[in-house]
């Protein structure tokens, strides 16, 4: 049998539960473990944190994990992976380098990746011809030039495993694709190169399966979730990958579920053309993928295929896009629906009156129809008698102080309204609105660069 | 007869900025062929009515006994842009499930 190498996710994104991490450092017998903290917004928002304050700007949980976990993880040789570094990347290697110091942990090495933040770069890259036109059609570049917050390219697997090559225990990135922080360490071990396509594409397969956390052991499983085990200890994924074949499976001893039907839901998850999933690494072909049940816990993923990576990378621009504020109000039986219709009436009356001048305004009840919207179930057997209902009312706006108009006229509906109004959760605040603009920029426009630091 | 997809078929829907993506699997690979056949691009447009205002591709994948679903413009924006409650679209998966589709009871073994 050829070699093979264990791989964990550790985490499904910024906020997630460290338990899982920690259990699966303790317990299963890993390679690597790799965690994701950053969804297509995240960075803009880390983007605004630094700008407040120049240390922060990285995913702090992370460094909270490794005071838990490093010491161990480096006795029992298991390679950390992460984007945590966000917009602030050396400043959590500054943080990590200090941590693990104090744990005596001597020769500890940390790699971590820059480049991937083009913000400083974009009026260069311009001035060169390119035109960042969006990838979705929608909006022209120089409506959002003026106004970007962040601007982020997703890389591929090469400088993560130059960390690896100069012998990082830990590497930290930005915007490395999700799937490329498992990809990485696999190609590094089992020598996959450009044009092993089949083998970067279950790499890929492996990391997508594992970047989402829980999600891919039996959370979020709409088959039966009834039917997963101890949620309350859910374990997240493992991936065993060798050259001719490739596991999930999860820790011993935890909650969770990994069978054909919570593998599937994971598979297809955000991938969009499954003959096409683009990443920087590798063009996937799943469109033939096969799952097997192949014991308790353990499925086998067959059929993967890949093809020629993608020319251009993606180039991700966060933009100031305006103003929103959301606002509650609750109600109860009897007609409690009625009563929250009424509010909303009497609310947009008042807004009317002065003079908002709002981009869109977006009214729901908690309880009837905020999630499904259009196709929830209105029968007014199931509405009428509702034993409580929420008034949500969201605005959007460029001007910050007109989504601010409602935001004093709740809570006096509880006096001057419909019966049985109450208000929660406090005055509501008026936030930031980023849009998202992706776009394509080619890769040799992008210098990335592979760092090194030892503790000694 | 009238079922709930949610019957026959499970998935989970993704977001990738205002695009929404549900996957769908046969709960049995015998319902995979009702749901090539009720579960139409036509039938989701006509569903999702002014929630989804961007194209719809279905993409089939049957050696998984399913599909791929790529809703545009299909978030309120997206997002923070979006002003609906479930910015991501986390719930657009169950609210695919309760489409009503068309079977006959001897196809439900």
């Amino acid at each position: 049998m050829s070699k093979q190498i264990s791989i964990g996710g550790g985490q499904g994104f910024w906020g997630d539960s460290n338990d899982a991490a920690i259990h699966m450092i303790r317990t299963a017998e890993l390679d690597y473990m790799a965690c994701d903290y950053l969804a297509e917004l995240t960075l803009s928002i880390m983007q605004r944190q630094k700008l407040k304050n120049p240390q922060a700007g990285y995913a702090r949980d992370f460094l909270k994990l490794m005071d838990i976990i490093a010491e161990e993880a480096y006795k029992k040789k298991v390679g950390i992976l992460t984007n945590a570094g966000g917009m602030n990347i050396t400043a959590c290697v500054d943080k990590l380098k200090e941590m693990v110091e104090c744990k005596g942990l001597r020769g500890y090495k940390i790699g971590y990746v820059l480049g991937d933040d083009l913000l400083d770069r974009i009026p260069e890259l311009a001035a060169e011809g390119i035109k960042f036109e969006n990838m979705d059609g929608i909006g022209c570049f120089d409506d959002i030039k003026d106004k970007i917050v962040n601007a982020n390219v997703y890389y591929g697997r090469e400088p993560i495993m130059d960390c690896l090559g100069m012998g990082a225990d830990t590497v930290l990135t930005g915007r490395a694709a999700d799937s490329a922080l498992f990809l990485a360490p696999l190609a590094y071990r089992m020598g996959w190169k450009d044009g092993d396509w089949d083998n970067l594409a279950r790499g890929i397969m492996a990391g997508h399966l594992l970047e989402c956390g829980g999600q891919g052991a039996g959370g979020n499983f709409q088959y039966d979730w009834r039917s997963v085990p101890d949620m309350d200890q859910l374990g997240f994924p493992i991936a065993k990958v060798s050259d001719d074949d490739f596991i999930i499976t999860k820790a011993p001893d935890c909650g969770g579920l990994i069978s054909r039907e919570s593998v599937s839901e994971q598979f297809l998850y955000e991938v969009h053309d499954p003959a096409n999933y683009i990443t920087p690494d590798v063009t996937v072909d799943v469109s033939r993928a096969t799952l097997t049940n192949v014991g308790e816990n353990q499925v086998r993923v067959g059929n993967v295929h890949g093809k020629e990576k993608p020319d251009m990378l993606k180039l991700c621009i966060g933009y100031h896009a305006g103003w929103k504020v959301v606002t509650y109000l609750s109600f109860a039986w009897p007609n409690a629906y009625e009563k929250a219709q009424y509010a909303a009436d009497i609310l947009m009356k008042k807004m009317q009156r002065k003079g908002m001048k709002a981009d869109e305004v977006h009214i729901s009840y908690l309880g009837i129809n905020a999630l499904h919207l259009g196709v929830a179930d209105m029968r007014p057997e199931l509405v009428d008698n509702a034993n409580e209902c929420v008034l949500r009312i969201a605005i959007r706006a460029q001007d910050k102080a007109e989504v601010e108009k409602i935001i004093p006229e709740i809570s006096p509906l509880q006096l001057n309204g419909p019966p049985g109004a109450s208000f929660f959760g406090g005055r509501a605040k008026a936030t930031e609105v980023i849009g998202l603009y992706p776009t394509l920029i080619p890769r040799d426009a992008v210098k990335l660069t592979s760092h090194i630091v030892e503790v000694k | 007869m009238e079922i709930y997809l949610l019957q026959i078929a499970h998935g989970r829907s993704g977001d990738k900025g205002d695009t929404s993506n549900v996957c769908v699997f046969a709960r049995k690979p015998e319902y995979y062929d009702i749901i090539k056949r009720e579960v139409t691009v036509e039938k989701v447009r006509e569903y999702f009515g002014d929630m989804v205002k961007g194209d719809i591709i279905r993409y089939d994948v049957p050696s998984l006994d399913g599909f791929n679903f790529v809703m545009h413009h299909a978030l309120g924006g997206g997002a923070t842009h979006s002003l609906r409650l479930d910015t991501l679209g986390k719930s657009m998966g169950s609210a695919f499930m309760r489409m009503k589709i068309n079977v006959r009871e001897d196809e439900l073994v």
